[in-house]
Formats: structure tokens, C-alpha cells, sequence
């Protein structure tokens, strides 16, 4: 069983990898990588902080453009073009597809991810060569982990991509419902902290249903902002390593949750 | 048929072609007069910017700043007063930056460089010093700045000696602090500390325009120091203050009275510190708007 | 050895929402005996793709069963002893001839030499051993139904469902296909296809069945197949005359 997932997750790597869109991507990654150098010049102290960024900023945008155009178009495509009954037509349990698609969506990713790795810790090394006085708490090791963090996001994003691939038949509402749950993912830490924080003030911003909704929200929706250690990383910050396995523990049980729902209803759809 | 492409082809390119380059030249001259009666800028209340970054808090903080940074530099080029309302828009723009990334440095940095000197608002930048020293709880510079402008601008001696006690016992902190909040206690505000501070303020910046400004500071502080030093000889020996500064001239305890570089004269106060009337700020520039 | 029998199937979809439903299959029951090539023939719609894509699970039936070897067909094992060459076969297009047929063996459970030795002689037979090292998008239509070939035989399956095979095929590739199917034929494999050219039906198969709105309406056997070849009889009137009728 292992060696079919594998095989069909080395499969659909290389298909995205030889996506001509990729080149692109990357070509912009580098193109913010480089601005990364110039634009330190403009700031007065805290160059390194900056530094990581942008280079953060880059990184991430790369993977969310490549997760949302290249893996959703890695999914929908198997369906449109019918190339799905090939592979179906093989001994490939429904599950196991869902599994091989998954892993080959994340190998593409973390490919993509340590090539701009390699250019980020170039540039980095760089600035910080230029200007040495002015990387104070910039360590390797917080940055690293931050890029690690940064990996499990999109994982977990090309879990959502996969389960709504499943789900729906067009390539488009995918792509909706996916960012949809992107931008939710990532800005419902903030709204929910800000209300409470309004309502211990005293001032009442939202109505009570608003925030039940939200807070259900918050059950559904992963919380994108606990795979964030850019601040961390920005100044050097000391991470907790109870922390950091909580969050990546989190990320791991919502991502099988999700492959586990998308196997469910993928068995249940037929292939016309 | 070739001809009539041809030809089409040929209006394209003489007659277009420099429509558009003459409507370009003119889109942007307009655009240059808007942006040279512009308003103060706007910044959006930092829980919005929080929510809107969409988990780049940190490249918008750094976005913003820079807004900020190139607002003031912009005013500054162009030798206008920052008003009222530019400051207003000036010091909420670096609330925001430091609601964005509390740990930023660059934010307190420029406020303390600012706020005190050019704006006056001496009590809106320990807020937003004393805001970063819970988030930088390693950095002495925060508190460094909150001590010496209690005593250098609030003349509140007893707490900036206290804020400077704090910022010296972190790690990295200069060896003269120690020193510096001892005496600070002892003397109350003298020009010769206030040149310690910007000597090292201006070692560590990395930006020229902010570079420009407080080499200026530091020549009329030299300078200022230079004179209540050969005050001091005076008062040592003749056990009062002299009528006037030209007589140090007169007297043999100065060369030659230094010229003020912000273009004023120079006077003793009635408690015996040197002073110009220029009150080492830039003259305002002839009303033009 | 795989046979299949097929029982009472009935399959009803829904082309849009707002559309009639249609009855794709109705009441459809043949069997293939092991080791048979079995023909499948009829108009377009007729019915003959769904039933291929209910022989292997990609969709369910209303009512009725498909056994493949006495098993009802189910989630993926019974896959290993079945290759299938769907009709315009569309294979991924950045990969290499070689790199797919290699995740058809992997995918399979063959180990690395088998599936070099497997794409070694089906691609010689086939005729495209030249371009296994070529991307798929570059692949002529004829090509790729060669490959989809290659991929559909790669693991040496009992039970061949083929869906169109001849289509896009110049002579030479109707021919390179017909000699393939016999010569499957002789290792005692089922062949399932369903075919549009009535000459190649007519030579190949065992038994051809017509298939019309979803029923069947006729079934040839060994004799009538002897007819066939020679010349006393022509598939094509009865075809005409099973299906024209209904029009």
C-alpha cells in the first residue's frame, strides 16, 4: 500500500514540478528576495528584522501561489481530464488516492520551499554581511524553524485544497473556498482577541451573536496564527519547545481530520 | 491591403505613440500637485491593520514606517513646518507600527529622535518607550531614552536618574551609564551629558538624513559645552557670573565665542546654564504658502 | 482466468440539475466467459461507458451486480487482474512515457525489474519504444493511445477492458492492436471491448453483444460469428436492423 501512495505522490510532484506557472512563481520569489537587499538600506536599526520579513513574506507567498494555482489545478485536472479513471483503474483504494494526491501536493511544496530556502539563506547571509551591527537578535536556528512552520501552513492548506477537490466538482469554488478558509484561518486569532479584549474594555463593538458565530468559526477553521513565528523569528525571540510541538500537533490532527472527511466523501463519488 | 496596414501601422506610431507620451508628462505633473497640497497622511486604527495583514503583521509594520519615515523626510526636504495635525498623523502612524511589531526598534528610535526635539511632545514619546520597553525587555536603549528625557527635557532629575538605573543594569548597556545616572542624580541636567547621549546615538544610526540633524545637535552642544566649561573657570575664579559671554573673549577664558549653527546668540540663563536664542532648532523658513 | 457476469444492471443519471434524469442502463445481463474476447458494440449513448465504468467501480449501480470471478466488484483489489484503456485517454502530460509506465507497475506492486523487462517488451510491441525517454505532451493521438496500451498491459492483467481501442489508430496501429488482442487471446486472457468499426468486432470476438438504450437487444455466438466471417451474413444489416428500428 505504501508503495502505490508513494508512487502516485512522486507522480504528482512531478507533475507540478514541471509546471511551467512554477517558473514563475519562483522568478517572483527571487525578485522580492533581491528587493529584500535593497530596501534594508532604507530602515535604521533593526535591518535584520526586516531582513527575515521579507524574506518570510517571500517564502510563504511562493507556497500559498503555488498551493492555490498548481496544487488545485493538480487536483481538479486528474478529474477534468478523466485522467482519474486511469489511475482508479489501477488497484488504488479511494483512500489511498486521497493520500498519494496529498503527499505528492506537500513534496512539491517543501521542494519549492528548500530551493527558496537556499536563495533566503544567501540573502540573509548577505544583509547580515552588509550590516553586521544591526542583525542584534537574528539567530539561524529560531529562522529555520520559522521556515519549518511556514511548511506545515501549507500543509495544511493543501490538506483544505485536497478536501474541497473532493468535495466539488469545479476547480474554481475549490480555489474560492480555499482562500475563503485561508484568509478566515489567519485573521480569526486577531478579530476574536480584539473583541474580548473591547468587551473586558467595557465597549461593546459586536453582538453576542456575532461573536458565538465567530467562536464556532474558530472550532471549524484552523488557527493559522499558531504556525506563525515570523515575529519570533524577526528579533530572535526564544521559542518554547512545548509550543512549538502543541502547534505542530494541532496542525498534524486537523490534517488527518481533513484527509480523513475528504477519503469518506471520496468514496462515495462516482466518475463519469 | 498591405498598403492600408501599412499606412494604419504608420498613424499608430506618429500620432499615438506621442498623444500618449504628452498625456503622460502631464498625468504626472498633475499627480506631483496633488501629492504638494496633500493633506496629512491617514493610517488605519491598528486593530484593522492587525486583521487586514493576514499574518504579515510584520512586513506592514514595516511598510507602515517607512510611510511614516518618508512622511517626515518629505516635509523635511521641502523645508516645510510639520504642523499640528502632521505630527498628530506622525505619532498615531508609529502607535500603529508598534501595534503591528511591538518589538520593532526602528519606531522608538525615530520617535525619541523626534517627538522630543523637533515636536515637542515630550510625554508622547516616553508612552510609546515605555510601551516598547514591556515587548524589548532586553534592550537598554528603551529606557535610556525615557531617563534622559525626564531629565534633560522634563527636568524631572529623580526619575530619569531612576530610568537610567534600569537601563544600566541590562546586558550590553554602555559602561557610562552607571556613572551617567549617578551623576544625573548629583548635577541635574549639564550640556556635557546631553553630548554623551547623542555621541552615542550617533554612532549606532544608520540613517543620513537622521545622521544630518544631530551632527548639527552635537556641534551646539560641543560648542555649548566648550563655553560653560570656560563659565565654570570664570565662576571658579572671580566667584560670579560674568555681564555678559564676551567677556570669556575679552578675559582670555575663550578664544573666540563659537558661532551657533542654527544661526542664534548666545546667553546665560539665571541659573547659570548657556543658552541661544536660536534654541538649537532650525530658523523657521520665510512664509511661502 | 477472470470471467464476467453481469446481472440485471441498471444505472439512471442526472446530466444537470435542472435536467431529466436518464436511464444510461436498463436491465442489462451478459457474461464473458474466461478466456474470451467479448465485443460490445451499439450506437453512440447506448450505454456501453457506463457499463465499462460500473465494471470497475467508478461508479455504482442502482440495481443489478457485476461480478468479476465470482467477487463482486469493490474497492480497489480486484484491480490487480484488470487493465483498462478508457477511450482518448488522457495520461499525465508533463511526465515521460517511461516514468508513467513505471508508476503503472508501481502502483501495481511489481518490483523495479519486472517493470523494466514489462516496458521493454510492450513498448517494442507496441511500436513507441523509441520515445520513452519523451514527454507525453508531445505524444501524437495515435501515440498516446499506444501508451494508454502499454499502461493498461503493463502488469500482464487476466481481464483487458478496452474502451475504443482502434480509435485514432491509422491501418498500421488497427492492425498492431488486432494482433495484440489475439495475442492476448492465446495466453487465455478475457478481452472486454466495445468498438465503433464492425469489420475488427467481427474478426476479433467470441461473442459480440448490440447494446441499445441500455439494453441489450442482441447477442452473437460462435456460429453466428462463423457466418459472419464468412460473408453469409453482415454485423452491419443486423446491426442496422437491431438498432435502426428503434429510431
Amino acid at each position: 500500500m505504501l508503495k502505490r501512495v508513494g508512487a502516485l505522490a512522486l507522480v504528482t510532484c512531478k507533475e507540478g514540478i514541471r509546471d511551467r506557472s512554477l517558473f514563475g512563481i519562483l522568478l517572483f520569489a527571487l525578485f522580492v528576495l533581491g528587493l529584500n537587499v535593497a530596501v534594508a538600506g532604507f530602515f535604521m536599526r533593526d535591518l535584520g528584522k526586516v531582513t527575515v520579513d521579507m524574506n518570510l513574506a517571500a517564502l510563504s507567498f511562493a507556497g500559498l501561489l503555488l498551493v492555490f494555482f498548481i496544487g488545485i489545478n493538480l487536483m481538479a485536472k486528474d478529474i477534468d481530464k478523466k485522467t482519474i479513471h486511469l489511475v482508479l483503474s489501477k488497484p488504488f483504494s479511494r483512500g489511498e488516492y486521497i493520500y498519494g494526491k496529498y503527499l505528492g501536493l506537500v513534496l512539491l511544496v517543501v521542494c519549492t520551499l528548500a530551493l527558496l530556502l537556499v536563495f533566503s539563506t544567501a540573502t540573509v547571509a548577505g544583509v547580515h554581511a552588509m550590516y553586521p551591527a544591526y542583525f542584534g537578535g537574528f539567530t539561524w536556528g529560531v529562522y529555520f524553524w520559522a521556515v519549518a512552520f511556514i511548511a506545515l501552513q501549507l500543509a495544511l492548506l493543501c490538506a483544505i485544497v485536497v478536501f474541497f477537490s473532493a468535495i466539488t466538482t469545479s476547480s474554481f469554488i475549490t480555489l474560492i473556498f480555499s482562500v475563503a478558509s485561508y484568509l478566515v484561518g489567519v485573521s480569526i486569532e486577531e478579530v476574536l482577541f480584539y473583541l474580548k479584549s473591547q468587551a473586558a474594555a467595557g465597549e461593546v463593538v459586536a453582538s453576542e451573536t456575532l461573536r458565538t458565530v465567530l467562536e464556532v468559526v474558530a472550532w471549524l477553521v484552523p488557527n493559522f496564527a499558531a504556525f506563525d513565528l515570523k515575529t519570533e523569528a524577526a528579533h530572535g525571540l526564544v521559542l518554547e519547545p512545548a509550543r512549538l510541538f502543541t502547534s505542530a500537533a494541532y496542525g498534524a490532527g486537523y490534517i488527518l481530520i481533513l484527509l480523513w472527511l475528504a477519503t469518506l466523501i471520496f468514496r462515495r463519488r462516482e466518475f463519469n | 491591403m498591405r498598403w492600408r496596414r501599412a499606412g494604419i501601422n504608420a498613424l499608430m506610431l506618429v500620432v499615438l505613440l506621442p498623444v500618449y507620451l504628452f498625456l503622460h508628462g502631464i498625468s504626472w505633473e498633475q499627480r506631483a500637485e496633488v501629492r504638494r497640497s496633500s493633506p496629512p497622511g491617514y493610517t488605519m486604527p491598528a486593530p484593522f491593520s492587525r486583521v487586514l495583514a493576514m499574518g504579515y503583521q510584520g512586513l506592514l509594520s514595516d511598510y507602515e514606517f517607512l510611510r511614516a519615515i518618508t512622511f517626515y523626510g518629505d516635509r523635511s526636504v521641502k523645508q516645510e513646518r510639520m504642523s499640528a495635525a502632521d505630527w498628530d498623523f506622525f505619532t498615531y502612524s508609529l502607535e500603529v507600527v508598534t501595534d503591528l511589531d511591538p518589538y520593532f526598534l526602528d519606531p522608538y528610535v525615530l520617535g525619541e529622535g523626534l517627538l522630543t526635539w523637533d515636536a515637542q511632545r515630550f510625554e508622547e514619546a516616553n508612552a510609546l518607550l515605555t510601551k516598547g520597553m514591556a515587548y524589548r525587555d532586553w534592550d537598554w536603549q528603551l529606557p535610556y531614552y525615557v531617563g534622559f528625557n525626564h531629565f534633560y527635557f522634563l527636568k524631572d532629575y529623580a526619575s530619569g536618574s531612576e530610568y537610567l538605573m534600569q537601563a544600566a543594569e541590562m546586558p550590553g548597556s554602555p559602561a557610562f551609564l552607571k556613572t551617567l545616572a549617578a551623576r544625573l542624580a548629583y548635577y541635574g541636567g549639564k550640556s556635557q551629558t546631553a553630548l554623551l547621549f547623542l555621541q552615542q546615538m550617533l554612532a549606532q544610526s544608520n540613517s543620513d538624513t537622521l545622521k544630518q540633524r544631530m551632527q548639527k545637535r552635537l556641534l551646539v552642544l560641543e560648542r555649548a559645552v566648550q563655553i560653560e566649561k570656560a563659565l565654570q573657570r570664570y565662576r571658579n575664579e572671580h566667584d560670579t557670573d560674568p555681564v555678559a559671554l564676551q567677556m570669556l573673549v575679552e578675559e582670555g577664558y575663550l578664544q573666540k565665542l563659537p558661532p551657533d549653527p542654527y544661526g542664534g546668540e548666545w546667553g546665560i540663563l539665571r541659573n547659570g546654564r548657556v543658552y541661544s536664542t536660536s534654541k538649537f532648532v532650525d530658523p523657521k523658513p520665510a512664509q511661502s504658502k | 482466468m477472470a470471467e464476467i457476469v453481469i446481472e440485471s444492471l441498471y444505472k439512471k443519471y442526472k446530466p444537470g440539475l435542472f435536467k431529466k434524469p436518464v436511464q444510461a442502463v436498463a436491465g442489462l445481463s451478459l457474461t464473458v466467459p474466461a478466456g474470451t474476447v467479448y465485443g460490445l458494440v451499439g450506437p453512440n449513448g447506448a450505454g456501453k461507458s457506463t457499463t465499462i465504468r460500473m465494471l470497475l467501480n467508478l461508479i455504482r449501480p442502482d440495481r443489478g451486480s457485476v461480478c468479476i470471478d465470482a467477487q463482486a466488484v469493490g474497492d480497489g483489489g480486484f484491480l490487480h487482474q484488470v487493465g483498462y484503456l478508457p477511450e482518448n485517454p488522457y495520461l499525465y502530460d508533463h511526465l515521460s512515457l517511461r516514468e508513467l509506465l513505471r508508476f503503472a507497475g508501481q502502483a501495481c506492486g511489481m518490483s523495479t525489474q519486472q517493470i523494466e523487462e514489462r516496458i521493454e517488451t510492450l513498448t517494442r510491441q507496441t511500436g513507441i519504444a523509441h520515445a520513452l525517454k519523451r514527454r507525453l505532451r508531445t505524444f501524437s493521438k495515435g501515440m498516446r493511445q499506444r501508451a494508454g496500451l502499454c499502461f493498461a498491459l503493463l502488469h500482464d492483467p487476466q481481464l483487458v477492458i478496452l474502451d475504443e481501442p482502434m480509435s485514432g489508430l491509422d491501418p498500421l496501429g488497427r492492425k498492431m492492436v488486432c494482433e495484440l488482442i489475439l495475442d492476448l487471446k492465446q495466453q487465455g486472457k478475457t478481452v472486454f471491448f466495445c468498438s465503433h468499426i464492425l469489420s475488427d468486432t467481427e474478426r476479433l470476438c467470441d461473442r459480440i453483444a448490440i447494446l441499445d438504450q441500455g439494453k441489450l437487444v442482441r447477442e452473437f455466438e460462435a456460429d453466428d460469428l462463423r457466418a459472419f466471417r464468412d460473408k453469409e451474413r453482415s454485423l452491419e444489416d443486423e446491426f442496422v436492423a437491431a438498432v435502426g428500428g428503434g429510431n
